[in-house]
């Protein structure tokens, strides 16, 4: 136990150094674009939600058959069938999302994001294999990418790692916070529960200071909540997460027949991107045991209140965004 | 040691999963200037190469001697990081790498008890060196605090996992306690270390002759 103080101090003090650049980590640039088919294989396309960088701007490139020319898109007889992509997604414009509305048949949507910058329209006979292959495809990366960039969840984790200290403990406190934040996305993706999302990005940033102040606790020699329940606070604030997560979705507009498969792919990905970020730490525990590279006593103290401090600047940031509105 | 060998294979497949994430520019687009300072030195062979061997020296000089480098890699790379964004790009000379990788294989192949003080200014002047060759790919809409701190915690995290993937690699005689009161080399693992030592050279000797004729 003594042994990893150090190891805890040198993660956290970096990732304290770099965090504070995360506040805004979850805000997305997207762009929304319909085409309404006009006559067969005829659309008119329309920015419905013009992205930041502005709709002039967008690189869009449509099947080789296609001559797109805004608003129209001509497919002729062989329809809007065929991949699309954006040549330019960036800082800019991090996703956006296509929606087409055929003259006959459901209206459809395709997400194009960063992680996933092409996709493949479908004709009408979906949803085929290759709907559910291109979800997958989508949403799985979509979903590791936000954990990997959601800087609050992964420092979460990092306080729960740094309470529980390994084990099966861990395993189980990990696994508690799975089933939370699972169970409040489906619940909240599915429109059982609702929160608005810049209070709730708040929360996000007081559940950190908890384990901040958990972790300072543990130090004194006090037995926390976290310490003593590790499993019941990692589900409680696992469900708080989990409407975060569910916010990255929503603003994806996705159909309505197609969000189960999209959130069970999107939270695989998230389970993907915290269980490589859980093996890591671990990974380096064990090699900070090996090497018996202990930092000095006097710094003990210093990452506690470096996460504190951090979750802190995010939740008065985050506060100040709701006053503001 | 089946234990010690589980979590050998899942830090090593932690390090190598970075390998395949080739293109940083790909990665920056995709996750922001983090991961791409993260990613951009594992897709160079001379950072590969040149923190491996730097890794593999450390650890084989034990615990004690190589724990140092936890802190001191990283804080390398920053140095290098900030000189080459100050004064501009500093073109990485292949044949200084050559040269480098030559030293510290035949330091690893002879088995050398370099210093401690040494080993530092080593790792730290190798680090400064990469840290400067990284700079060069710093665009000027790159977010430099971010793109310092992925590569510090790449740095970080490698040195560390190599480090003691190699210690324990070697065996319990390698614990700091008995870091020198009993020569490891001439068992089969020192010798496979010294002959991986032996590889970097020879690797070495190729990229200065590809450098020298070019």
């Amino acid at each position: 136990m003594i042994d990893l103080r150090y190891l805890r101090i040198a993660l956290l003090l970096v990732t304290a150094l770099i965090l504070p650049r995360a506040l805004f980590a979850h805000e997305a640039t997207l762009g929304v674009l319909e085409f309404r088919e006009v006559r067969p294989g005829a659309f008119i396309g329309l920015w419905t939600m013009e992205p930041t960088v502005g709709a002039d701007r967008v690189d869009l490139k449509v099947p080789p058959h296609c001559f797109l020319r805004l608003p129209e898109l001509n497919c002729g007889e062989k329809g809007l069938v065929g991949q699309i992509t954006i040549g330019n997604l960036g800082a800019d414009m991090s996703a956006a999302l296509i929606k087409i509305i055929p003259l006959k048949g459901e209206p459809r949507s395709y997400t194009i994001s960063t992680a996933n910058p092409v996709v493949t329209v479908l004709g009408t006979d979906a949803p085929t294999i290759d709907t559910w292959l291109e979800l997958a495809k989508t949403y799985i990366n979509y979903g590791i990418d936000h954990i990997l960039l959601g800087a609050d969840h992964l420092l979460f984790v990092l306080g729960l790692i740094w309470i529980v200290n390994g084990g099966w403990r861990l395993v189980k406190t990990i696994t508690a916070f799975t089933v939370g934040h699972s169970a409040s996305l489906a619940a909240t993706a599915f429109g059982l529960i609702g929160v608005p999302e810049r209070p709730l990005n708040a929360c996000i940033a007081l559940s950190i200071v908890f384990v901040g102040v958990e972790i300072v606790k543990q130090q004194r020699g006090e037995i926390g909540w976290t310490a003593r329940y590790p499993w019941a606070v990692a589900v409680t604030f696992g469900l708080v997460h989990g409407i975060g997560f569910a916010s990255a979705l929503a603003g994806l507009g996705l159909e309505r027949r197609l969000l189960p498969p999209a959130l069970l792919f999107f939270n695989v990905g998230v389970e993907i991107g915290q269980l490589a970020f859980v093996l890591l730490v671990l990974a380096l525990i064990w090699a900070h045991r090996r090497l018996d590279a202990v930092l000095p006593r006097w710094g003990e103290a210093l990452p506690a209140y470096a996460i504190g401090s951090v979750a802190m600047f995010w939740f008065i940031g985050r506060l100040l965004i709701v006053l503001s509105t | 040691m089946r234990r010690t060998l589980k979590h050998g294979l899942i830090a090593t497949a932690l390090l190598l999963a970075q390998a395949p994430a080739a293109e940083a520019h790909i990665v920056a687009i995709r996750l922001g200037d983090f991961y791409a300072g993260a990613l951009h030195p594992f897709t160079d062979l001379q950072d590969v190469l040149l923190w491996l061997a730097m890794g593999l020296l450390a650890g084989s000089l034990g615990a004690a001697r190589g724990r140092w480098l936890v802190a001191l890699f990283p804080l390398g790379l920053l140095a290098g990081l900030a000189l080459g964004a100050r004064v501009g790009t500093i073109a990485a000379n292949p044949a200084i790498d050559a040269v480098i990788a030559v030293v510290l294989g035949l330091l690893l192949a002879a088995g050398a008890r370099v210093p401690t003080v040494l080993l530092c200014v080593m790792a730290f002047a190798l680090a400064a060196l990469r840290g400067a060759a990284n700079a060069s790919d710093l665009a000027p809409n790159t977010d430099r605090l971010l793109f310092a701190g992925g590569l510090a915690c790449a740095g970080y995290a490698a040195i560390t996992l190599i480090m003691a993937l190699t210690l324990a690699f070697r065996g319990p005689l390698s614990d700091s306690s008995k870091d020198s009161s009993k020569d490891t080399s001439k068992d089969w693992r020192g010798i496979a270390l010294r002959a991986l030592g032996g590889w970097i050279a020879a690797i070495g000797l190729m990229m200065a002759g590809l450098a020298f004729a070019s």
